[in-house]
């Protein structure tokens, strides 16, 4: 029997639904573990039941997950917490692998962000910046891995339970864990010619495909619709025990790949990738609309987002 | 000892001239600033944006890629591909959050070591306002 504790920070929730979507499998793997914290199910308080201890609690677990980035000093301080209580932890989905989509925010200072909600924004009447009884902001948006050391990553958005049940079989029998480093391209099956014949097309632009027909269908960014799959891990489409094609799952539902599972390696360069991947086939990289936060849509952590620095002019 | 900020600039210079030219300004003893790294490259083409990028990410406060004036290009046309990729560089330091000044591109022949002493001059200045890089 393994103890489990889970906890939410920075999130919205997707990957605990995720952790549903294991299904009738969930019933297979359930005996085995005892979930001992997890504020989505249980009502298990922090400073006690009845707020009488004075310290943040978690209890003891075999395996911690967290999903979720840090974005302010009580999720940082639960985030210390759940490492030095669990003996393995999992960070579980984009967000706390890469910052996830949250981190856009670090393109932006902190004092930008709070004049622009608070003030600047025409629809809301400004306030100051509420301090009282809320934990502050840290200065930007952190994956769990730059707070705390992080033993295995679940990248995903949501994760493919696929992959959450062989992690967490891969604990229980103590054997390491890790993703394959392929790119979603490798596991795409549309059709590649190495060359662009058309510009760029707008974001909500459909591709051209016959239902149901992958083998046939041009490569995304040879129709000129971006598609980060170049760059981007592959592991979104697997299936369980091997079964049936893979096909990654934006691709399955006719959509480009929009990066959530992250780079292909550690120390990876997504965003200069990119830009050889779309000059190669003949595209220009410079009309990419929004290109900074497009590339990096759901790994704005770990620094790759950044505030621009102030200029003249710009 | 003096806190002022010491840049560490890369230059990146083709083989057959702007080292050259190096070589000359080192010859002819001018004085130009100890900030310069020069790393000798076969041709200033070869220099991929990810080595760029990588150096300014890690440490680097200011990258300088010299190479023949065009037509002297000793593959002929290394220098043009040199050219479109500082394109394609000045697009990725407005994605990494870098000053554009932070890169530069020059052409440096064989026999300007004067030249080549005076613009290594003028980068460690433009580097010294603009301070360390954010990284």
């Amino acid at each position: 029997m393994a103890t489990v504790a889970e906890e939410w920070l920075n999130i919205c929730g997707g990957c605990e639904v995720a952790i549903l979507d294991l299904g009738e499998k969930l019933l297979d793997v359930l005996p085995s573990l005892e979930f001992v914290h997890m504020p989505v199910l249980m009502d298990h308080k922090y400073f006690g039941q009845t707020g009488e201890k004075s310290e943040l609690e978690i209890p003891e677990a075999d395996v911690g997950m967290i999903s979720g980035g840090i974005r302010n000093e009580k999720e940082k301080h639960v985030a210390e917490e759940m490492r030095k209580k669990c003996k393995t932890l999992i960070a579980l989905g984009s967000c706390a692998c890469f910052g996830g989509i949250p981190a856009l925010a670090n393109m932006y200072t902190l004092d930008d962000i709070y004049e622009k909600v608070y003030r600047d924004s025409k629809t809301t009447e400004s306030a100051d910046t509420p301090s009282k009884d809320i934990p502050p902001l840290t200065d930007r948006v952190y994956a769990v891995d730059e707070v705390v050391n992080v033993d295995v990553h679940i990248p995903g958005c949501p994760m493919n339970p696929v992959i959450i049940l062989e992690a967490l079989t891969c604990l229980l029998e103590g054997k390491p864990f890790e993703l394959p480093e392929r790119s979603v391209c490798d596991d795409c099956p549309t059709k590649r010619e190495e060359k662009s014949d058309v510009g760029l097309k707008r974001p909500l632009q459909d591709a051209e495909f016959t239902p149901g027909e992958y083998n046939t269908m041009r490569c995304f960014n040879e129709q000129g619709i971006l598609c980060l799959g170049p760059v981007t891990r592959s592991g979104c489409g697997k299936q369980y025990n091997g079964n049936g094609e893979v096909v990654p799952r934006c691709v399955k539902g006719y959509m480009p790949c929009r990066g959530c599972f992250g780079p292909i390696r550690e120390g990876a360069n997504p965003l200069i990738d990119m830009m050889t991947a779309l000059s190669s086939i003949g595209l220009d990289a410079k009309l990419v609309e929004d290109r900074r936060a497009l590339l990096n849509r759901y790994i704005g952590g770990q620094n790759r987002l950044r505030p621009l620095p102030a200029k003249a002019g710009r | 000892m003096s806190e002022e900020f010491e840049p560490k600039i890369i230059a990146f210079c083709c083989n057959w001239c702007s080292y050259a030219g190096a070589d000359l300004a080192g010859v002819s003893r001018l004085q130009y600033p100890p900030n310069i790294r020069i790393i000798r490259v076969m041709c200033s083409g070869m220099v991929h944006p990810n080595l760029v990028i990588e150096a300014l990410t890690k440490g680097i406060d200011g990258v300088i890629m010299c190479g023949c004036h065009p037509g002297d290009c000793h593959y002929i046309e290394g220098n043009l591909k040199a050219e479109s990729r500082a394109e394609a560089i000045e697009l990725m330091l407005e994605d990494f959050g870098l000053e554009e000044e932070r890169f530069r591109l020059e052409w440096i022949s064989a026999s300007e070591g004067p030249q080549f002493a005076q613009v290594m001059k003028e980068m460690v200045d433009t580097i010294k306002e603009l301070g360390p890089s954010p990284y």
